[in-house]
């Protein structure tokens, strides 16, 4: 869900991402990815818009300002704990 | 339309299980997302390749709600615990209380013991029945209301919940006790049989009708035999064994069920004994009959509880 909310600066569409995503080697399924990016759509962290240039119509998704500030605080949540690991895992 | 019958039948299968608000536009993305997986695997087999996306996905059923949000459990992890405990409370207690119940009245209601038995037993089975349905859907039903309103709360447990802890019985004296009786039974009525021990007009006389010795006595004597070699283990094993209980409630079940039989039946006592003793006194139906219910209630609550603190 962080990297959705990472990613999606710039704005992008499911199977697009997906790739992204796996490239970075953050391995998602499909059946993961694309109800959720619609559950972030619904909490208002993401926004979305037909895009009809292409040759299929596609829906792309973009992190909306609330998203913005959530991802920040994720991303220290997640530093604090990357922290904590480390700190704990250093002993052995 | 690029997609084929296959993607078409999987998009409608997922988007039917969706508020109908968001179906459209779910569908439109779905066949646009395993239209641009199909082909970023380049295949040499389209029609393949879409059976394999598709097969990635998953049953339609689970990937719709994973949009909902919906439960997939009828009763999920918050409440099966409750229902739980809830069921197993109403099983072993209201159950068997309101079928006594409607036994007993029978049976006072001038009613056959074997007919109110059969009728003790269908309604023990339907009753049974109808308090699993009811508490199943009030539950489900339950489950439901609360993920639509967002309550998440795995709460509601104190440690004031916990049951005590049964204490171990001590030396297990009521086995022995129990042992005891139940060999001093079964000596009784060897010993009656053998001795004749009543005396009237010169004529010794069983006590017990002695037609029995060419049928009932005999499970009601390997009842009583089974009775006693469990209490012994039970002593030995220093309390009840799940194996144990069972050896008792078959046994149990041997003795208890002759017995009562016999009561209801009328033949437990010598007929040339009962004219003897007519004068002291008179047994009616009734006192048959009541004497076989208290000799079944107090043969199930025994089974019960060896139960009950088998599993402690």
């Amino acid at each position: 869900m962080l990297a959705c909310l990472a990613l999606l600066q710039k704005p992008s569409y499911g199977y697009a991402l997906l790739e992204t995503l796996n490239e970075a080697g953050v391995t998602v399924d499909g059946n993961t990815l694309y109800p959720l990016l619609r559950r972030l759509e619904k909490q208002g962290l993401l926004t979305s818009e037909w895009n009809t240039d292409e040759s299929r119509p596609r829906k792309f998704y973009q992190v909306s300002p609330d998203g913005s500030r959530v991802r920040s605080g994720l991303v220290r949540e997640w530093r604090d704990l990357v922290a904590s690991i480390s700190r704990l895992t250093k002993e052995g | 339309m690029s997609t084929s019958l296959l993607t078409e039948r999987y998009v409608h299968e997922v988007v039917r299980r969706l508020p109908a608000d968001q179906r459209e536009d779910i569908a439109e993305e779905l066949r646009t997302t395993i239209a641009d997986t199909v082909e970023g695997r380049n295949p040499a087999d389209p029609r393949a390749a879409e059976r394999e996306v598709l097969s990635e996905l998953g049953d339609p059923v689970r990937y719709a709600a994973r949009y909902t949000d919906r439960p997939l459990a009828l009763i999920g992890p918050d409440l099966y615990p409750t229902y739980v405990r809830l069921l197993v409370t109403l099983l072993c207690t209201v159950l068997p209380a309101i079928t006594f119940g409607l036994v007993a009245l029978d049976v006072l209601d001038d009613k056959d013991l074997g007919p109110a038995l059969g009728g003790g037993i269908a309604t023990l089975f339907t009753l049974g029945c109808e308090i699993v349905a009811v508490l199943t859907v009030v539950f489900a039903v339950t489950e439901r209301v609360r993920h639509r309103k967002g309550v998440v709360d795995a709460a509601s447990w104190t440690p004031d919940d916990l049951p005590e802890v049964r204490q171990p019985e001590k030396a297990g004296v009521g086995a022995v006790a129990s042992a005891v009786w139940d060999a001093l039974l079964f000596g009784l009525i060897i010993w009656q049989h053998t001795a004749k021990p009543y005396r009237a007009d010169g004529e010794r006389f069983q006590v017990l009708d002695p037609d029995l010795w060419s049928g009932w006595v005999w499970p009601m004597l390997a009842g009583l035999a089974g009775l006693v070699v469990v209490q012994v283990a039970r002593v030995a094993a220093r309390g009840w064994t799940v194996p144990l209980a069972i050896g008792n409630a078959v046994s149990q079940a041997l003795f208890t069920l002759s017995l009562a039989w016999v009561l209801h039946q009328k033949t437990l006592f010598n007929p040339d004994f009962l004219a003897h003793t007519k004068d002291l006194w008179s047994s009616s139906d009734q006192a048959y009959s009541g004497a076989a219910l208290i000799v079944l209630a107090i043969g199930v609550s025994g089974v019960f509880k060896s139960f009950r603190s088998a599993r402690g």
